[in-house]
């Protein structure tokens, strides 16, 4: 059993990881971006030199069907301080994020999604912002340039996000984020999360800022999905739930179930009552049947919430609930 | 973290969530009441993200102070939380936990750990004369004890009492998360620990404000759900779920009964009865569903990191 086990590989061996120190990682995924990769890879470096303090930038090529590797590729070769990682195929910004992420030597990290095409000489001033009380920057796009349909979602979805949480924002998922190290070492990255690392860094008690920085003109593609914009709903709701209830999943499901338990409970007993009252006859009335379904979805949903406890008291034993800043 | 290598007897776990007038007062009654003692002790003082000046405080008492360690949290977790971090970092074979706001008096921690000497693995404190308004917290708090005894098996008249004393072989096999830290002794109960309870004195609250309030009512029934359900059904939660789908299942048959007795021996028109025939199916459905929410607790329990909920006497001798 335990040859078995060793054989697995870690997902980047300690030797991948290069020794030199750097100050800062920039950090880019991309994922079928060969038309304009090239010419962005050169204006982030000219931007990172400008930042005077050893560098490095490691491209992140999530299963892209076109050239975007062989452009990658050259680009590595010809400057020792680009990196390059090729997944095997498209696993999502935050698994691509991850792996760079442990490729990543920096204390600063700067995660640009290639999709948002920012202006790379912005990133200085939201290095700047770091270097006070703040713990992340996420950059504001500022102006923007993107297709309507996607700027349209972007709000919805960041008016959604912001009123269930305290962070004032204007453009959570906007793909450019600056922070230390250390955030991100107290953030799940997995899914679609990377659109909530902001919200996520801000409940483990980081602080959070932003700072605007300019999007480019170019050629936006909307998602020819909706599951797209579906699946950007559903991250949504789990956050939620992740933020709040991550260890406590009967006080959000016993909330939803004792609402319908007690609408149920309700409308039987008001039915009781006027059959014992003799108002007339129940059983063929619509009435009946929707109190006793409100009833045992109610009875179900606090059932669900009781086994998620469980899960939680018997196997959640090393997650911690608590983020130390300091110990004396 | 000072020290790390030494061994103590004694650890004392304080959460504080904006103390700053009280902190410096807490910090010398504590070592007033335990220098006397002659053993060994550490003071464990956890910044829940106070707001006010409690962690300036913290720093200067602990640069004068080896036996002081201070945890400073990034953001406000919550008082399970700092407890949690304070159970995590505690070197002592016996740990104790009180309240920041001095309405526990450090004095009383000799007598309590003689009790704990006695054989026990938990001591309470008993705030019998309670120094707080009748209406806003003795009222609540005494109905509160009444049911969480009632639910949780565990006979004490004060569980909300913060001072209490722990074997440190109880602390470390708790699962403290959420709001549990109310239901403590419920928790050591569960991993078997003997308890016991001692009068403790109690003082009116001189600086800050109490930080109680009633609208926390429904997260306590909704702990109080769950740990009815781990204290009773643990080892078999299946058989919890088995008796709420029984029930539902016996309510469908009488449904299904009474509708063919009326239908087929006293010939009433079946068109009737197809509501209570479709809520008969709906209860079915569900007694089923239950049972096999049953089986998938019965799963997550067996393949959880507790398996042995078996605490060994180690005080026989």
């Amino acid at each position: 059993m335990e040859t078995l086990v060793n054989k697995r590989k870690p997902i980047i061996r300690d030797d991948d990881v290069r020794r030199e120190a750097v100050a800062l990682s920039a950090l880019v995924v991309c994922r079928n971006s060969a038309e304009h990769i090239e010419a962005a890879g050169r204006e982030l470096v000219r931007a990172l030199e400008a930042f005077g303090e050893p560098f490095e930038i490691i491209f992140v090529d999530d299963g892209s069907v076109d050239q975007t590797f062989t452009l990658l590729s050259r680009f590595a070769q010809a400057d020792g301080r680009v990196r390059v990682i090729k997944m095997r195929s498209t696993f999502g910004e935050a698994s691509s994020f991850d792996a760079a992420l442990r490729l990543s030597r920096g204390k600063k990290i700067v995660y640009i999604a290639a999709r948002v095409q920012v202006n790379p000489h912005g990133i200085a001033k939201l290095l700047e912002k770091l270097d006070g009380p703040t713990d992340l920057v996420v950059g504001w796009r500022y102006p923007r340039r993107d297709s309507l349909l996607n700027q349209i979602i972007s709000r919805t979805f960041n008016a959604l996000t912001l009123r269930w949480s305290d962070l004032k924002l204007h453009d959570l998922n906007s793909g450019v984020i600056v922070c230390t190290r250390e955030v991100l070492e107290h953030v799940p990255l997995y899914g679609n999360l990377n659109n909530f690392i902001p919200l996520l860094a801000m409940r483990q008690g980081y602080r959070i800022a932003e700072e605007k920085i300019e999007q480019l003109p170019g050629k936006f593609r909307q998602s020819r999905y909706l599951n797209d914009y579906v699946q950007r709903f559903l991250d949504f709701i789990t956050v939620i739930f992740l933020k709040n209830y991550s260890k406590k999943p009967l006080h959000f499901l016993g909330f939803v179930g004792a609402i319908f338990t007690i609408a149920g409970a309700g409308i039987n007993l008001y039915l009781f009552v006027y059959r014992i009252l003799g108002l007339g006859a129940i059983a063929g009335r619509p009435l009946l049947l929707l109190g006793a379904l409100l009833l045992v979805i109610g009875i179900q949903m606090i059932s669900i919430g009781l086994v998620g406890e469980m899960v939680i008291f018997t196997h959640a034993k090393d997650i911690k609930e608590y983020n130390i800043e300091k110990i004396l | 973290m000072k020290n790390e290598s030494e061994k103590v007897h004694l650890s004392i776990v304080v959460p504080l969530h904006n103390e700053e007038e009280n902190v410096t007062r807490l910090h010398e009654k504590i070592h007033a009441s335990l220098a006397p003692t002659g053993k060994s002790y550490e003071i464990i003082l956890v910044d829940d993200g106070s707001t006010d000046g409690t962690f300036e405080v913290l720093e200067k008492l602990s640069k004068g102070d080896p036996l002081l360690h201070v945890i400073k949290f990034r953001g406000n977790f919550g008082q399970s939380a700092a407890t949690a971090a304070g159970f995590d970092l505690a070197r002592g074979e016996v740990i104790i936990t009180m309240d920041g706001d001095l309405q526990n008096d450090p004095a009383d921690i000799p007598r309590i750990l003689k009790k704990l000497d006695e054989g026990y693995d938990l001591v309470s404190g008993w705030r019998k004369s309670r120094k707080d308004r009748l209406l806003l917290r003795k009222v609540p708090s005494k109905i509160a004890n009444h049911i969480i005894c009632k639910v949780t098996d565990v006979q004490l008249h004060d569980t909300g009492c913060a001072l209490k004393a722990y074997r440190s072989e109880i602390v470390k096999r708790l699962n403290l998360y959420g709001e549990l830290h109310r239901f403590l002794p419920a928790l050591a109960r569960i991993e078997g620990a003997r308890i016991a309870e001692m009068e403790v004195q109690h003082h009116p609250r001189l600086f800050g404000a109490s930080k109680y309030n009633l609208t926390r009512t429904y997260k306590v029934i909704m702990d109080l759900m769950s740990l009815h359900l781990f204290i009773r059904y643990l080892q078999h939660p299946a058989h919890f779920f088995g008796i709420i789908g029984a029930a539902l299942i016996f309510l469908a048959m009488v449904l299904t009964g009474w509708m063919f007795y009326e239908v087929l021996m006293r010939s009433a028109p079946q068109e009737e009865f197809n509501n209570l025939l479709t809520i008969a199916f709906l209860f079915f459905t569900a007694g089923f569903q239950m049972f096999f929410v049953g089986l998938l607790a019965e799963l997550i329990v067996k393949t959880g990191q507790r398996r042995e909920v078996y605490l060994l006497d180690r005080s026989a001798k």
